[in-house]
């Protein structure tokens, strides 16, 4: 998986850089408009990361003449502005998502897969499995080393969006937003607590613990790890 | 756009319009007037010499002579040397002619006519004069024969003075209307002294003297309102320029906390070699506060946007009840550990943007859960009053908060005990976020603690009003 990186401050883009390389992507970068715009024009990449503030040529050209070049590869935006309007805008130009600085890399990053999944096609899976935990999610059902477990809806909804992203972190905004559809920063641990009652009807009966909390960043559900 | 002409100029052409209006009428008044006066006076002595030539002719009969007549008449006219006369007996014969001018064919022309006695103005080559010409007919007294007397006064004299007359008077005239307009252009200047010393009074307010406050009392009282109004519109941007001021400095303070601790733990980790685990210790630890301040300016941002531009909300119609329980859902587990139970009585709906009313209500919803003592309950009461305005009350046993504290309690970076700040209370902006957006939406906010309980109480327009309200946008 190719990712354009285009942000002109120094430090910003050599942290995504690595962040993102160490994720396992393939990370060109351009420092300025222009070069991000050449090489979004000329390569091919599966996914752009365009911050809207460039000196010479912003973000909202290099979206516009990808668009009009009939370029549908998926661009996230970054912007430290927050305004609606922008928003408006960057989705008006075709914009795929947008995050507004300062932003955990966690979610960064749990952003970018989600978008570079939405293009390959997703065969309707009935059943979603991590290790020996498995879902059934016709019947809304969950069993764990053949051991049915019940849960509550919402707990299923959280078990699910970790075992869709299994292997990945997800900051407690993005959980918050995508279980309970709750779009603002609570200063509170309700997703600490709720990992918690989770945890103690799926992990703390077995030895092998699914769920891990990556300290600072949020909730990841290993199943590589040691086995 | 056009710029409507200065006031001096307006004023000054006012008075200069209204003084060529009034002027010229009088002038015309007196003109008239003096007019009338000399020819009366010419017409008094016409009558005069008429009647002495009356007079004259009552001793007459066919039979007088003629040169008797004539002397007659030439002693008549001694005493009006400006008067000639001319007179025509029976069948238009010439019985008396004095020097002067030649009246016969006046004379000779009335006879024609019916008139018994007219009186009018007539000019030969070098004269005016004022003409009487009459038929004397003593009809009463049989044989007495019938004539046409012609006296003419000559008025050179008059017109000449009603000239010189008319020409100082307009002179007059044109020089009171220039004097008019003149000092009305001066009463203008003169009047508007006052509101140049305003303005010199308001140009030395500066930044730092927003305090100062103009004197109503020593202005005209024409400029009084101004001067209050002007006096209140500085008060608003005095307490503006002072929230504002604050507010700089509480951000500064704010951020000062977070920052002198990453400084300190970093250094104090840099000064000797540690562990990978302690470096790692300290980078999540430095998290923390990075997110802490990320919170923080995020919410200082969406405070300033919900200020500046309060219009932009996104309305839709929202079912209260709905969201209040989609709330519940995320902050049961929660609350459930704190042993809180979370009420949910009435329903209504209200038009507004879903965001910003979820995290409102959010924000209250967990501090109400907060504060709960453990075994409590938090209620929240939904209802449409009859003028169609919701309220969502939020209500919660427990600590009260203290009365002095309720004005500012949704002041920004206001805490009700300061030293609770760090113990992830947040900022202390979630109550005025809260505010802000119930602002947004037009509405009120609202708090009463007591007897053990607090409860916030937001009231909204209702769903028809707040949607006419973004109508208009």
């Amino acid at each position: 998986m190719k990712i354009l990186i285009v942000e002109d401050e120094v430090k910003m883009s050599d942290y995504l850089r690595q962040g993102l390389i160490e994720a396992g992507f393939v990370v060109d970068l351009a420092r300025n408009g222009l070069d991000g715009h050449h090489l979004a024009m000329t390569e091919r990449y599966d996914l752009l990361i365009l911050d809207v503030m460039l000196p010479d040529v912003d973000g909202w050209r290099i979206i516009k003449s990808l668009r009009e070049s009939g370029r549908q590869v998926p661009v996230l935006f970054l912007t430290a502005r927050d305004s609606v309007d922008d928003r408006v805008k960057g989705l008006e130009l075709g914009a795929d998502d947008y995050l507004v600085k300062p932003f955990a890399f966690a979610e960064l990053l749990a952003r970018v897969r989600t978008l570079l999944r939405r293009g390959t096609i997703t065969t309707t899976e009935t059943t979603l499995t991590a290790a020996d935990l498995e879902l059934d999610l016709m019947s809304r059902r969950v069993t764990r080393a053949g051991r049915r477990i019940p849960l509550t809806a919402k707990e299923f909804a959280l078990l699910e969006l970790l075992i869709r992203h299994r292997d990945e972190v997800l900051p407690r905004s993005l959980i918050a937003s995508q279980v309970w559809d709750m779009n603002f920063d609570s200063d509170t641990n309700v997703i600490d607590v709720a990992i918690r009652r989770l945890r103690s009807k799926i992990d703390d009966t077995f030895e092998r613990k699914l769920i891990q909390t990556v300290r600072g960043m949020g909730y990841m559900l290993e199943t590589t790890g040691k086995d | 756009m056009h710029r409507p002409p200065s006031l001096a100029l307006r004023l000054t052409l006012l008075f200069g319009i209204a003084a060529a209006l009034i002027f010229p009428c009088f002038g015309w008044v007196i003109n008239r007037s003096m007019e009338k006066h000399f020819e009366a006076e010419d017409v008094a002595e016409l009558q005069v010499i008429d009647h002495a030539v009356e007079e004259g002719l009552s001793g007459v009969h066919s039979g007088t002579d003629l040169t008797t007549l004539e002397r007659r008449f030439k002693d008549l006219l001694v005493g009006h040397h400006r008067a000639s006369m001319y007179l025509l007996g029976e069948g238009k014969r010439p019985i008396y002619e004095s020097p002067g001018p030649d009246l016969s064919t006046l004379a000779q022309a009335f006879s024609a006519n019916t008139d018994s006695h007219t009186v009018h103005q007539w000019k030969d080559a070098q004269h005016s004069y004022r003409v009487l010409i009459r038929r004397v007919s003593e009809d009463e007294i049989i044989g007495r024969p019938s004539y046409i007397i012609a006296i003419a006064v000559q008025i050179d004299y008059h017109l000449k003075f009603l000239d010189h007359f008319r020409e100082t008077l307009w002179i007059v005239i044109a020089g009171s209307i220039a004097i008019m307009t003149l000092m009305g252009w001066i009463a203008v200047r003169q009047g508007h002294a006052p509101l140049r010393d305003i303005v010199t009074q308001i140009r030395r307010i500066s930044a730092n003297e927003l305090n100062t406050r103009l004197s109503p009392e020593t202005v005209p009282r024409e400029l009084t309102d101004l001067a209050v109004s002007f006096n209140e519109m500085l008060a608003r941007v005095d307490q503006a320029f002072h929230r504002l001021s604050d507010f700089n400095a509480d951000i500064a303070h704010e951020l000062r906390t977070p920052i002198a601790n990453l400084m300190t733990q970093t250094q104090v980790a840099l000064s000797r070699e540690r562990t990978i685990d302690k470096y790692r210790e300290i980078l999540y630890s430095n998290m923390e506060e990075y997110e802490r301040m990320a919170q923080m300016v995020g919410d200082m941002l969406f405070l300033a946007q919900a200020e500046n531009s309060p219009r932009k909300i996104n309305s839709a119609d929202l079912d209260l009840a709905r969201e209040v329980h989609m709330l519940f859902d995320y902050y049961e587990g929660w609350a459930e550990e704190r042993d809180v139970t979370l009420v949910l009585e009435g329903a209504a709906t209200v038009s507004g943007d879903r965001l910003m009313l979820q995290r409102a209500l959010g924000n209250l919803l967990s501090n109400a859960i907060r504060h709960t003592a453990t075994g409590e309950t938090v209620r929240v009461g939904l209802g449409t009053s009859i003028d169609g305005t919701v309220s969502i009350v939020v209500e919660n046993t427990g600590a009260e908060i203290p009365a002095e504290a309720i004005p500012k309690l949704f002041e920004r970076f206001y805490r009700v005990d300061p030293s609770r700040q760090r113990d992830g209370n947040g900022a202390g902006l979630g109550l005025a976020i809260v505010k802000s957006i119930v602002d947004a939406h037009g509405g009120n906010i609202d708090v009463v603690s007591g007897a053990g309980r607090t409860r916030f109480r937001i009231i909204l327009p209702g769903p028809s009003t707040a949607v006419a309200d973004t109508g208009n946008e």
